[in-house]
């Protein structure tokens, strides 16, 4: 039935979508929110702004460039570890269980365990026998690109497990009557059937990424360097430090038109806005 | 879920908003108010979190007995978390009936004119303008008429060093000059210890450094509106506080991801001879340190880096004016009320039992007053006395971010042992933008 599906996406995403938009389009800053309905109407100059005098397009380029490393960098991490934990032995439970841990431990935690690893004269350097920072300076981007790719490969593993535990059993007895060698089966047969589930594992990765805020919030703290000023920090910075709400608010319609792309490339690939999945 | 049901839930959120409209009406502080509660917002207090919940207690059962109402304490556990706190309130017109507010936070709240601005009356009702320490009164407001922060709390900054660390160097007092601070710094880096500790990568230190040092030239940051980030002053300011590490190396060089904490706890151990900007929270845990009874206090120096006197035009501001304000909703319904509180908080006896159960400083000038002959407190009371107001703008949170990201951007240079003064320009030029572009649209 369409109203109260209708009625709850009317409230709960197209009147704050719209508020949003209308925000984007106000010089809201400390000064007029109080009575924000009164701020002046500036029409595009937020976006205008956002794009020519603000980091924008820096960020932007860095929060896309990082996503799509981790997403790609979770893909044979997730699927090793989902393939090599498919097959029925001693302890499978509890390795199953570990190797979700860096998933469900909070960005929270994970950005101060990692901030400590990551001081100059934390484990990292004296493990890779480096020194110096990681912090800050072009060695961020990189602390980054690790710690995301740490916390969010079981993402990858949990749903292509899941697809694993969906195969037909009698599909591969039939590969193995057939003769076919681990490769063979994994290449022929295994891999086409967790197409579904990878693929939306690395959608969700990348807008998980690419909307990640607490993580680098923690890790390098505001203000950020510049190698590491990721979109979601930025936003942040210019609502609720420089106070500048509408500027913010069209940096962040930017990043909702950002994420929307890979969105609806996947929905139209696996047909979910119809409702009919495509075999 | 069918459409009655449905109607039931828009009904309920239609309810939700009418209730929350209606709230009680005005009164007055005398009079019956048996039924009403003040909020208070404030910050939590992690040091001593249990006597902060018996002094809610303790609060709230004295206003009771005195006037009737009872008083509720909201916390907020960081800056951004009153910030989001202040900001939903304000769009709302509704929320906490008093918030404290850190002193440099005031022009922002402001800015916002959400705040009840003290007319004599007002002020009469605290128990009177002249009850506080005039220099606490610094961030009150633009000025006097336009006044709406009322002072309760006083935390300025200190350096606290070794006494045994420069007894063994042959140093008799800390510097009163930055080169001075330098030179001793460097004669005391030697046997795994080091001059200084300094949290470079804390997000609010770096600032209050550059901010005391212009204002000692004679050139402040910000002065009637303008400013002044990308002057030689400032730039000479920022060469010496990144200089301690990168050139002069008396900091440890370990000291780029450290935040103010980690600076305590590295001097707390022993490894550092002087600990500049804290107040005297730092204390708490410098009391529990390898250090215990081994240190001292003393005013930062208040002679700019390159001089050897205090330039004509200076100020010899040995701190920011620092601490917490409290102010008044102008949406709240018991404003009188809120008053009286008030009142009751920054009396004499009240000041001087929360100075004894959390080590802040009176902003009641008989308490302050009382407490300036405890030799231990000497130079803190000292630079509550020296301490000077930022800037009353309401973009002065911006220049402080901007401020503070030339030091994190300068990092990596720093951690290579080095200021790049190409760089170094490059950067104030673009921090001098943004602060400009801020201040011009202050209004």
């Amino acid at each position: 039935m369409f109203l109260p599906g209708g009625v709850l996406t009317l409230l709960v995403i197209l009147v704050p979508l719209a508020l949003a938009l209308y925000i984007s389009l106000l010089d809201l800053d400390q000064y007029s929110i109080r009575e924000w309905v009164g701020a002046d109407f500036i029409g595009f100059a937020n976006y205008v702004e956002a794009v020519r005098d603000s980091h924008l397009v820096h960020a932007i380029g860095l929060s896309v460039g990082y996503s799509a490393l981790v997403t790609v960098g979770c893909l044979p991490i997730g699927l090793a570890a989902a393939v090599a934990t498919q097959d029925r032995f001693k302890g499978r439970g509890l390795v199953r269980s570990v190797l979700l841990v860096p998933y469900v431990l909070p960005a929270f935690v994970v950005g101060s365990t990692w901030r400590i690893i990551f001081q100059p004269d934390g484990v990292a350097n004296e493990v890779l026998g480096t020194s110096g920072l990681w912090l800050n300076g072009p060695r961020s981007f990189w602390a980054l690109v690790i710690v995301q790719l740490w916390a969010g490969w079981p993402l990858v593993y949990l749903l292509a497990a899941a697809g694993l535990q969906s195969l037909d059993a009698t599909v591969h007895e039939a590969a193995a009557l057939d003769g076919a060698g681990w490769w063979a089966k994994l290449r022929h047969v295994i891999l086409p059937q967790l197409r579904g589930p990878v693929s939306l594992a690395l959608v969700i990765s990348f807008l998980h990424n690419v909307n990640s805020f607490t993580l680098p919030f923690v890790l390098f703290g505001v203000p950020s360097p510049y190698d590491v000023e990721v979109l979601p920090v930025l936003t942040y910075v210019e609502s609720f430090q420089n106070f500048e709400f509408g500027l913010s608010v069209a940096m962040a319609v930017v990043s909702l038109i950002l994420v929307a792309i890979p969105m609806a490339v996947y929905l139209r690939a696996v047909r979910l806005d119809t409702g009919l999945g495509r075999r | 879920m069918n459409r009655r049901q449905l109607a039931a839930l828009a009904g309920a959120l239609l309810l939700g908003s009418t209730l929350t409209a209606c709230g009680s009406d005005d009164d007055t502080a005398s009079g019956d108010n048996s039924g009403v509660t003040l909020t208070m917002l404030m910050g939590v207090n992690n040091i001593y979190p249990e006597q902060q919940r018996a002094w809610f207690t303790e609060v709230s059962d004295k206003f009771k007995a005195e006037t009737g109402a009872s008083v509720r304490f909201e916390t907020f556990a960081s800056a951004n978390d009153e910030l989001t706190k202040i900001q939903t309130s304000v769009v709302a017109g509704q929320g906490p009936d008093i918030y404290a507010l850190g002193t440099t936070f005031t022009p922002t709240a402001y800015a916002t004119g959400a705040f009840v601005e003290l007319t004599k009356d007002d002020w009469d009702k605290v128990g009177g303008r002249d009850r506080f320490l005039p220099a606490t009164l610094g961030i009150s407001g633009p000025d006097k008429e336009h006044e709406v922060g009322i002072p309760f709390a006083s935390r300025p900054f200190v350096m606290a060093y070794n006494k045994d660390l420069l007894t063994a160097a042959g140093i008799d007092k800390p510097a009163d000059s930055w080169d001075g601070l330098r030179d001793q710094a460097k004669q005391l880096t030697k046997d795994g210890a080091y001059g200084l500790a300094v949290g470079y990568a804390d997000g609010f230190d770096p600032w209050k450094f550059i901010w005391a040092m212009t204002t000692q030239a004679g050139t402040p940051v910000v002065k009637d509106g303008k400013a002044s980030l990308d002057g030689p002053n400032t730039k000479a300011a920022y060469q010496a506080y990144l200089g301690w590490l990168a050139t002069d190396k008396v900091v440890d060089p370990a000291a780029v991801g450290w935040k103010n904490a980690q600076a305590i706890a590295a001097f707390g151990e022993g490894k550092a001879a002087y600990l500049p900007m804290v107040s005297a929270s730092s204390k708490v845990s410098l009391d529990k340190s390898k250090v215990a009874g081994k240190y001292a206090y003393a005013v930062m120096p208040t002679i700019p880096p390159g001089a050897t006197s205090l330039p004509s035009g200076g100020v010899a501001a040995t701190s920011i004016l620092s601490g917490d304000n409290v102010v008044v909703a102008k949406y709240s319904k018991h404003k009188d009320l809120a008053l009286a509180l008030l009142k009751q908080l920054t009396s004499e006896e009240s000041q001087t039992s929360y100075y004894k159960t959390f080590g802040e400083l009176p902003t009641n000038q008989a308490a302050a007053t009382a407490l300036g002959s405890d030799p231990a407190l000497a130079a803190i009371v000292e630079s509550a006395g020296k301490s000077l107001n930022t800037p009353f703008t309401g973009g002065w949170g911006q220049v402080q971010l901007a401020l503070t990201n030339v030091v994190v951007q300068s990092i990596p240079d720093l951690s290579a042992g080095k200021v790049d003064d190409g760089k170094l320009a490059g950067l104030l030029g673009q921090a001098q933008s943004t602060a400009q572009e801020a201040l011009d649209k202050a209004k």
